[in-house]
């Protein structure tokens, strides 16, 4: 399958890659993995007349905890996330690890999973329960976005056509915090999870209260989704199994799903019911694991 | 945009080309070096046939460009054995009988070998989690699992 002509440029930092942007307009794409948008443009779905690589910009490199808050590099691969490390949330490795094949993850990048933004992506369920903020650099400045509220529709998001997704700020990682992901296929690599769900959970010095909890929803809504019930049901509440089948419950009711070709919104409701409550126990044993645990 | 000029490493050998911006890593390795043991499959990054080594990752040659290998160091199929010696993985994979029509077979033996090279004795889960990338239309896959198995306790007796 051959690639469409193209210009191929590969600034050496932010700035150049800005002003190259904003030069070109939408006639460029700025380009990380690959393995999203090398395909689109196999497939026709994309005609862009130039790709900007973003492989040399340091700016998107690296990953720096400070004041409590971890900054992670928009360049950082699946494989990165999925192997760890002091400063990735567990929950996020947990979801990275689960996308793709071991070649895709070697490609596929946190920043442009989250600029493609599909409902069911493996890194955006995560960062969504985390409450992830994204950073995107453009012509003005740099601004700060919250993920919720940051996807629009399935490929769609707030970042507009002359900004670059540079970091995600999540919480760092600490004891009395737990997350769980669970993800519905067909097979068990290289799937488009049929309903994924992710949950943040964070408990009180007691060990028991639920301080906080977040419980993001895939495949169920044209964007990847936060559930209010699930979360209200849980804050507050001592953790276990009867709040949880409540909030899984909450959750249930919360998905928009549809019926196509890949399964029914009926199943798939009945799913985000059976997810939520696994990965709400795998959460509780996190946060209440070893003092270790990490989000 | 007309070709550029990169340089690469190629199985340890350094190596100059030609190329178009829009020319993939897979074209590269068959069409300007020679190097058909690379196999084109999906173009897609499904199947796996054209998993090379990119500085020590797999990756799905079909899905990065030639210019991205720029300064990289890549390891293809052509790499793995000495002379005449098949590497080890290479001879398994022909004693187990995990060879049919042979397409797959380079992408299956670098991804092995880049499971092996991190995990010199994976179970029986690791070896499928890292062959998840490399679809096999013939073998059925049980006797691949078994030449990677046997490769790797022949590997940590040597």
């Amino acid at each position: 399958m051959l690639l469409p002509t193209f210009d191929y440029y590969r600034p050496a930092g932010l700035p150049e890659a800005l002003s190259l942007l904003a030069e070109m307009g939408e006639d460029a794409r700025p380009l990380a993995g690959g393995t999203d948008l090398l395909v689109n443009l196999k497939l026709k779905k994309a005609a862009p007349k130039a790709l900007l690589d973003l492989g040399s910009l340091e700016e998107l490199k690296g990953n720096r905890t400070d004041d409590g808050k971890v900054s992670l590099g928009a360049l950082n691969t699946a494989s990165r996330l999925a192997s760890g490390g002091p400063e990735v949330p567990g929950l996020l490795s947990l979801g990275a690890g689960a996308l793709g094949s071991p070649q895709v993850r070697n490609r596929a990048t946190l920043g442009g999973n989250l600029v493609t933004a599909r409902p069911a992506a493996d890194i955006c369920l995560p960062l969504l329960a985390l409450g992830a903020t994204a950073v995107l650099a453009g012509p003005q400045g740099e601004r700060e976005v919250p993920l919720d509220g940051y996807f629009q529709g399935p490929g769609y998001t707030v970042k507009q056509p002359g900004e670059i997704l540079t970091r995600v700020l999540v919480g760092a990682p600490r004891p009395g915090v737990g997350g769980g992901y669970q993800k519905l296929g067909l097979r068990q690599a290289m799937e488009i999870a049929l309903v994924n769900v992710a949950v943040y959970l964070e408990l009180e010095g007691d060990g028991e209260t639920v301080a906080l909890a977040r419980v993001a929803l895939g495949a169920v809504a044209p964007v990847p989704m936060l559930s209010p019930g699930a979360a209200q049901a849980l804050q507050g509440t001592p953790a276990g199994e009867k709040i949880f089948t409540e909030a899984a419950e909450a959750a249930a009711a919360d998905a928009k799903p549809i019926d196509d070709h890949r399964g029914s919104a009926a199943y798939r409701r009945d799913m985000v019911r059976t997810l939520t409550l696994r990965a709400l126990r795998q959460a509780l044993s996190q946060a209440q694991g070893s003092k270790e645990a990490r989000s | 945009m007309s070709k550029q000029a990169i340089t690469l490493t190629v199985n340890g050998v350094q190596r100059q080309a030609l190329v178009e911006p829009n020319q993939t890593l897979t074209s590269l390795l068959r069409d300007e070096l020679g190097l058909t043991g690379t196999k084109h499959g999906c173009g897609v990054g499904d199947c796996g046939c054209c998993t090379v080594i990119l500085d020590g990752e797999t990756v799905n040659s079909c899905l990065v460009l030639a210019m991205q290998a720029q300064g990289r160091e890549i390891t293809t199929i052509e790499g793995l054995a000495k002379g005449t010696e098949l590497h080890p993985l290479q001879q398994a994979f022909v004693e187990a009988g995990a060879i049919q029509c042979g397409f797959c077979t380079p992408g299956m033996i670098l991804s092995a070998k880049a499971l092996l090279d991190h995990t010199p004795q994976p179970t029986r889960a690791e070896i499928t989690k890292g062959l998840s990338g490399n679809l096999c239309r013939c073998t059925g896959y049980e006797k691949i699992v078994e030449a990677v198995q046997d490769a790797a306790g022949k590997m940590s007796e040597a």
